[in-house]
């Protein structure tokens, strides 16, 4: 072994592998899709929501050549709703509402569930990436504690 | 050709972990560049002892018959 290093996401992505990342790590907790608004005037099709939490993805950036757009993309699972959009900076953001559940627990729900959709959108540029670069990718598992484990070979000349 | 390993854990939360085998000398460091540039900022990184050791050379022997 030569290092062993940790690195940390920077998530830099359009809103079409936003959204894609979104829908994957939602359906791995079980989420279901609500709705998805890509909209010319925003708040048109659904009603900017009021109260839940707010959280935002940190180090993200949702590229957009739309300005204007109202992009968001609703999921839910047992009377929660989390909507994921990009703020006014850019950020992706979310906000979790659901009935009769405490702000903490919204706020747990919101961290776990953005927190998958930066893995997903890990796991998938690191797949895309390593594939165009040559990289064989020889074991993939899934671990108890939900982490991906990927074993990769790579020939250099 | 000499053949490199790289063992990937993408935690929950996102933060990957890197282990880079099969490099001799700083060589790995290029590589470790290739996933910083991929998934984003360097937290920590720990050498080992083979990061220490000379870099391979390969030597190619050409013999030329008449």
């Amino acid at each position: 072994m030569s290092a062993v290093c940790i690195l940390t996401p920077v998530v830099i992505m359009a809103w079409p592998a936003f959204s894609a990342a979104v829908v994957a790590a939602a359906s791995s907790l079980g989420y279901q899709v609500a709705a998805e608004v890509n909209s010319q005037r925003p708040g048109e099709a659904v009603r900017k929501q009021t109260g839940g939490v707010q959280l935002e993805i940190e180090r993200s950036e949702v590229v957009t050549n739309q300005l204007g757009r109202d992009q968001r993309i609703a999921v839910s699972r047992e009377g929660v709703t989390v909507t994921f959009s990009r703020d006014a900076r850019g950020k992706a953001s979310l906000c979790v509402i659901g009935n009769g559940r405490s702000d903490e627990a919204l706020r747990a729900l919101g961290e776990e569930l953005s927190q998958a959709v930066v893995q997903q959108y890990v796991y998938q540029k690191l797949m895309d990436e390593m594939r165009s670069r040559g990289f064989n990718v020889v074991e993939e598992e899934v671990s108890q504690d939900r982490s991906i484990r990927l074993k990769v070979r790579h020939w250099e000349n | 050709m000499p053949q490199r390993e790289f063992e990937i854990t993408i935690g929950r939360t996102g933060e990957v972990e890197l282990h880079v085998k099969g490099f001799k000398g700083k060589g790995c460091l290029a590589a470790v560049k290739i996933f910083e540039e991929i998934v984003g900022e360097m937290k920590s990184q720990q050498q080992t002892s083979e990061f220490y050791e000379p870099e391979e050379q390969v030597q190619y022997r050409i013999d030329q018959r008449h």
